[in-house]
């Protein structure tokens, strides 16, 4: 299976599985916070109750009360208690559901409470708020007080009353005890639903995860190391992933890219040694001949100079010049192929001594300074190519050099990473359609038989520099000198 | 009395014999000078000497780089041939590499020169000059 396919279901895997989570989390929650609804609804039914049972026994002190003394204070009390029983009454009928045997009951006691009402209580102290009046309605609340409550009726329905909202009080009480229990456990069940999935969620999204880590960087490690093995010029590296995506792809293209390289590194190796080969056979096979004239040249000169006509030093002369050429020629030659050859160890180098002994070494013609300013640094740095670029520059610059006062300025810029130096002289430039013809070897501007001049400096100062990845450049025209600028590594 | 030296010049060019020859005479050298083109043509030389009975060389110069039989060649040879074992062997090559030197060193020579023969190749007239002096030793006699 392809990788992003495995992460994709993994993922929606985990996904799924926090989402049941969630959703068995919530369906807890209802049933808990439904629980926790019915029993604050109790908690209402049971203080409602409560208060009902304590404004009955207000309303029948208060009728009590009015029908000895006469005092208003009491049918006042009376008054307020059942405007608030009729309240109360009402709420519970909404409060509790109806056709349960707590809703019987509540029938009951309201049929009781009406009665009571109804039959004594209201006619009585309507009788009694007449009884002042006249002889005979006093005559008639008496006959009615006598009827109603000296029967007994009137406290057995009481009783009765008391009795009923007991009763149904205790009802409520008890199932609200119930439900708290029930409240209780959907809230411990909820709780332990909600630890095990959460746990088993974590565990296995941190168990695909792991895998799938594993799985992955396991393999990409590996090829790391094989890329960082290729880096570090060891080609005989192979990675072995028999998987069938998109990493196995990668590990596939990692060994051919590998085979590749090493074929085509051998390949370079051959030529390159070919090449060495040919420059060394080259450049000794052209000595002998050359070095054979030379020998003659010079026994002519030793032992026959007094036989040779004018013409003959004249063209001996031109002979000898042609063969310092040639000489020059190889042996740039070998200094060019030579470059890169030896492995040059790293040490401490002071440009200004080097660029002074440069400096005594070159044959300076009358009248031409070397200025540097502002001092150059010290590096810590290959001293043998470093010296070949500075050598070669200013040496172009002195060889090259046409006025009586020649000045020479070296001067540098330091960078985060490396320095720039600057080779500067007010010499004869060299004009911008060459710029790009200097660096190549064996071009020179100049006429061959005016400079001892072969065209290699330049081309080896090239080549060391691109050796190391570092920049050369020119800024001349003709006439206005040249300023010949490149960088080197901290 | 000046005594002639007899000289064998391994060498297969001619330019460098005319050298050789020329360099002697500048010395004031009175020589008796054979001339082998290479290895195996002095080999031969030297077995019709020791037919004949003629040990008469004083000094050999052996170029390094020839055809057929190559100087270190033909100088590992002769070492273990009973008549010219001792005799003096100067090498006289173009090669200033150090693995001719340390070769020719271990072959017993009396000198390694370098070739061009000239006044500003140090290395070339140190060896050349201790030849001299031992041919003015045995020419002197």
């Amino acid at each position: 299976m392809k990788i992003s396919f495995l992460i994709f279901f993994s993922f929606l895997f985990i996904l799924l599985l926090f989402s049941i989570t969630t959703y068995i989390n919530f369906q807890q929650s209802e049933e808990v916070s439904e629980n926790s609804k019915w029993v604050d609804q109790s908690t209402t039914i049971i203080r409602n109750s409560n208060r009902f049972q304590r404004n009955i026994l207000n309303m029948i002190s208060g009728l009590r009360g009015y029908l000895f003394t006469s005092e208003n204070y009491f049918i006042q009390a009376y008054d307020s208690a059942k405007a608030e029983n009729e309240t109360i009454l009402s709420e519970l009928t909404a409060l509790i559901p109806p056709r349960t045997a707590q809703a019987t009951l509540l029938g009951e006691i309201r049929n009781i409470n009406d009665n009571w009402l109804n039959d004594f209580s209201t006619p009585l102290i309507e009788a009694k708020k007449l009884a002042d009046d006249s002889d005979s309605t006093l005559i008639s609340f008496n006959k009615l007080y006598r009827e109603k409550l000296t029967q007994g009726t009137e406290r057995y329905l009481n009783r009765q009353l008391q009795e009923k909202i007991r009763v149904f009080i205790n009802n409520e009480y008890n199932s609200r005890d119930e439900r708290t229990q029930i409240l209780d456990q959907s809230v411990r069940r909820t709780r332990a639903i909600s630890f095990v999935l959460t746990t088993l969620s974590i565990i296995v999204g941190s168990i695909i995860s792991i895998f799938l880590a594993y799985r992955i960087s396991t393999r990409i490690m590996l090829m790391v190391k094989m890329a960082n093995e290729i880096a570090g010029g060891n080609y005989e590296v192979y990675t072995k992933d028999s998987g069938r995506d998109e990493l196995s792809n990668l590990a596939h293209s990692l060994n051919n890219m590998a085979q590749v390289l090493k074929e085509n590194i051998t390949l370079l190796k051959r030529k390159n040694q070919e090449l060495d080969q040919f420059a060394h056979i080259v450049s000794h096979d052209l000595k002998a001949p050359l070095r054979g004239i030379d020998n003659v040249v010079s026994w002519i000169e030793e032992d026959h100079s007094a036989e040779m006509s004018p013409k003959l030093i004249e063209y001996i002369h031109i002979i000898k010049g042609r063969l310092l050429r040639a000489e020059n020629l190889i042996h740039g030659i070998l200094s060019y192929a030579r470059i890169g050859k030896e492995t040059q160890e790293k040490e401490d180098v002071d440009l200004n001594q080097l660029v002074d002994e440069i400096g005594e070494s070159l044959t300076m013609k009358s009248g031409i300074k070397i200025l540097v300013y502002p001092k150059l640094p010290k590096l810590f740095t290959e001293k043998v190519p470093l010296e070949q670029v500075f050598s070669n520059l200013i040496g172009n610059a002195v060889k090259h050099h046409d006025k009586k006062n020649g000045v020479i300025k070296i001067y540098h810029k330091e960078y985060l990473q490396h320095y720039e130096f600057f080779v500067e002289d007010n010499g004869p430039g060299i004009g911008k359609n060459y710029h790009n013809k200097i660096f190549v070897i064996f071009q020179t501007l100049q006429e061959r038989d005016t400079l001892e001049s072969t065209g290699v400096g330049l081309a080896i100062v090239k080549k060391i520099l691109d050796d190391r990845n570092q920049k050369i450049h020119i800024t001349s025209d003709a006439g206005t000198g040249a300023i010949f600028s490149f960088t080197w590594p901290k | 009395m000046d005594k002639v030296v007899n000289i064998l010049l391994v060498e297969d060019d001619n330019l460098d014999v005319i050298d050789v020859r020329r360099s002697l005479d500048k010395m004031g050298i009175l020589n008796n000078m054979t001339v082998a083109k290479n290895g195996e043509d002095a080999l031969a030389l030297l077995n019709s000497k020791t037919k004949s009975h003629e040990a008469d060389l004083d000094i050999a110069l052996i170029d390094i780089n020839m055809p057929k039989m190559n100087g270190l060649e033909f100088l590992s040879t002769i070492r273990k041939m009973d008549e010219w074992k001792d005799l003096k062997c100067f090498i006289i090559t173009t090669s200033d590499e150090k693995v001719d030197r340390m070769a020719a060193k271990e072959l017993g020579i009396s000198g390694y020169i370098v070739k061009p023969l000239k006044l500003n190749n140090p290395s070339s007239m140190d060896a050349f000059n201790l030849m001299i002096d031992l041919m003015n030793f045995k020419s002197k006699i």
